[in-house]
């Protein structure tokens, strides 16, 4: 009786709480705003060119960056900090027979030392969960990690991992993207299929298109691995604190998948793991994942204190993925006009070690694989397959450039064996404002004719037929 | 250890480092001067590019102790509290820092370019800036805004101005 005549009196009271001065400059307005939201979208039609063409724009952040005041993770000091070095295998394929970590961890400085094993769920990956943090029983590419070290200097943490002795037993590497394809192949994930994504578009009938056609160009086309080689290196700052909470700083351009990706690895709940997503030095689709963040937290975890891994310029090249090399079969049936009847594509993409961004890359590649040309015949294949070499996945276009070497030069090619201009071809058979892509998507806002003829027009294009 | 004894942006510095220190670790481990950036370790790259007695060095290939005596202008020497370096503002207003970690290491080269150089010449500008490394902007926008300051500084500077004045 007593407590509910208390709730009344409460709910009488005025409950609007007196506020400090300064608090109430922070208070939304309780009236609503006059101008409603627009609930229309605000939308342009597909040609009109918005207002924001042709400004000129200035990064919010370039002012920082011209003063030198930019912190990037290498910038980023916290006291009690280790320094985090990870021992690379050095070989494709191989078994780890054993792995001595003693003499590193008696050196004086050496705080702790981390293997595959310690590593609760050692596996990750945005498409398939392939990819180990460190490699505990067998090597899939020279540059996997075997062990990391975190030691109160660099120079420490570099002479500890030479201490580290691990034992191989070598194992045949599989190198050619063309021959892993093959059913007595060795398999670098063994029982797996070297082949682990496939995509096959197609559009018509492209022997009939074969038949009708006059001419038929066939040709091979192959692009080299690249490395995205951002000015920053790969770094992370791990700080596991005594609460059992980790912070990680990371030069990452994906954190809320980073987030997921550590919690996965070291089986913690996400509302425990807090990522910093800092000024990246440079991303171009490289910095996509995690690479070496879940050792260091577990670095830090053992030492209880904060730890920094930052890549050397070789690791970024042997232990960070790569854009694929593609290799590029195109057949193409072509009228005695140049018109495009027919066009068949087979492309292998190497994939290395681990999927990454592959499945992507593989998708956009095959879908773009037949050029931005009228082709009512189209049969498209594309795989990806496992190699022993340093991993390929996200890097600017997704596919899309290599693919465009392919089809390009073959234009080029044919063009030149039927006495066409180049520039006449391609305008014989671009799209047009809703022609349907090779997926049967209808385009819209295609300039690609009108930006061609521009283009020539510019640089001063002269036929050369 | 090996004594340093160098002037740092004008400034008097001393520092005791282990002998195998680089100039680029003197400056961000010991000065705490993290303006310029470790981006290759091997002389490549040019992000950690510092100015040495008016010569553009690549701080991570010097030693510190081959600083001793000598005078070292970083990134973080340009400005004012008042205002940018015209150096730092063509940058800014060209787009010639998207990432900006080339930016610091560029800057110092074209300061140690139009230092020797008020007025050079794209192939001038070229060679100046061959040996910083930069992934974002395609070098256009930086040799645009390499030839802006040259403009600003050069119409700052006192001899010019007696020039204008009949």
């Amino acid at each position: 009786m007593d407590d509910k005549t208390k709730i009344l009196e409460r709910e009488q009271l005025d409950i609007e709480e007196p506020l400090r001065g300064a608090d109430v400059e922070l208070r939304l307005p309780m009236v609503t705003p006059r101008e409603p939201f627009p609930i229309e979208p605000l939308t342009v039609d597909a040609r009109q060119q918005t207002r924001a063409v042709g400004q000129r724009a200035t990064r919010p952040d370039g002012r920082l960056h011209g003063l030198g005041q930019t912190k990037y993770i290498d910038d980023l000091k916290f006291p009690g900090m280790l320094y985090a070095r990870i021992k690379r295998a050095g070989i494709a394929s191989a078994r780890i027979k054993r792995i001595d970590t003693s003499a590193a961890e008696a050196m004086p400085g050496v705080m702790a030392v981390l293997t595959g094993k310690e590593i609760p769920v050692n596996s990750f990956g945005p498409s398939f969960q392939d990819q180990p943090v460190l490699v505990d029983e067998q090597v899939f590419h020279a540059g996997d990690g075997v062990a990391a070290v975190a030691a109160v200097t660099e120079q420490i943490a570099n002479e500890a991992l030479d201490k580290i002795v691990v034992e191989y037993e070598p194992l045949p590497a599989v190198l050619d993207p063309v021959a892993a394809m093959r059913e007595d192949s060795p398999k670098v994930h063994a029982p797996n299929s070297n082949i682990y994504a496939t995509k096959v578009i197609r559009k018509g009938d492209v022997e009939k298109g074969f038949a009708e056609s006059d001419h038929i160009f066939e040709g091979r086309f192959a692009t080299q691995m690249i490395e995205h080689v951002s000015l920053e290196p790969h770094a992370a700052i791990a700080d596991w604190d005594a609460n059992g909470r980790l912070t990680i700083y990371a030069t990452i351009g994906r954190i809320t998948l980073a987030r997921s990706d550590i919690a996965r690895t070291l089986k913690m709940p996400m509302s425990r793991i807090r990522i910093v997503g800092t000024i990246v030095g440079g991303n171009f689709g490289g910095k996509n994942e995690i690479t070496q963040e879940p050792a260091l937290a577990l670095l830090s975890k053992k030492t209880g204190r904060p730890v920094k891994g930052l890549f050397t310029r070789s690791e970024e090249f042997t232990s960070t993925t790569t854009r694929h090399p593609i290799i590029m079969d195109y057949k193409t049936g072509v009228s005695k006009s140049g018109r495009i009847i027919a066009r068949q594509i087979r492309l292998v993409l190497d994939g290395g070690a681990y999927c990454s961004w592959s499945e992507t890359t593989l998708g956009k590649a095959c879908i773009l694989s037949p050029g931005p040309y009228k082709i009512d015949n189209v049969l498209a294949e594309a795989f990806v397959v496992y190699t022993n070499k340093t991993m390929t996945g996200a890097m600017r276009g997704f596919g899309a450039p290599q693919v465009c070497f392919a089809y390009e030069s073959q234009m080029d090619d044919i063009a030149k064996a039927l006495k066409i201009d180049p520039l006449e071809i391609r305008l014989l058979n671009a799209f047009d404002e809703g022609s349907p892509s090779p997926t049967g998507q209808v385009l819209h806002s295609v300039v690609v004719k009108e930006t061609l003829n521009k283009a020539a027009d510019r640089f001063g294009w002269e036929p050369r037929s | 250890m090996t004594d340093v004894t160098v002037v740092v942006n004008g400034q008097l510095r001393g520092a005791t480092v282990p002998p195998e220190t680089t100039l680029l670790q003197l400056l961000r481990e010991h000065f705490h001067l993290t303006g310029a950036k470790l981006g290759c370790d091997v002389g490549d790259c040019g992000a950690c590019t510092v100015i040495v007695d008016g010569m553009a060095v690549n701080s991570c290939l010097m030693l510190a102790g081959q600083v001793d005596g000598r005078s070292v202008t970083t990134i973080e020497g340009l400005a004012s509290r008042e205002q940018l370096h015209p150096i730092q503002k063509a940058f800014e207003e060209s787009g010639a820092l998207q990432c900006g970690f080339c930016g610091p290491g560029a800057i110092m080269a074209t300061k140690a370019l139009l230092d020797e150089n008020p007025e050079p010449a794209i192939k001038d500008i070229r060679d100046a800036l061959s040996g910083s490394l930069c992934r974002c902007t395609g070098y256009t926008k930086m040799i645009e805004a390499v030839q802006e300051a040259a403009r600003v500084l050069r119409s700052e500077s006192p001899k010019q101005l007696t020039h204008a004045q009949p």
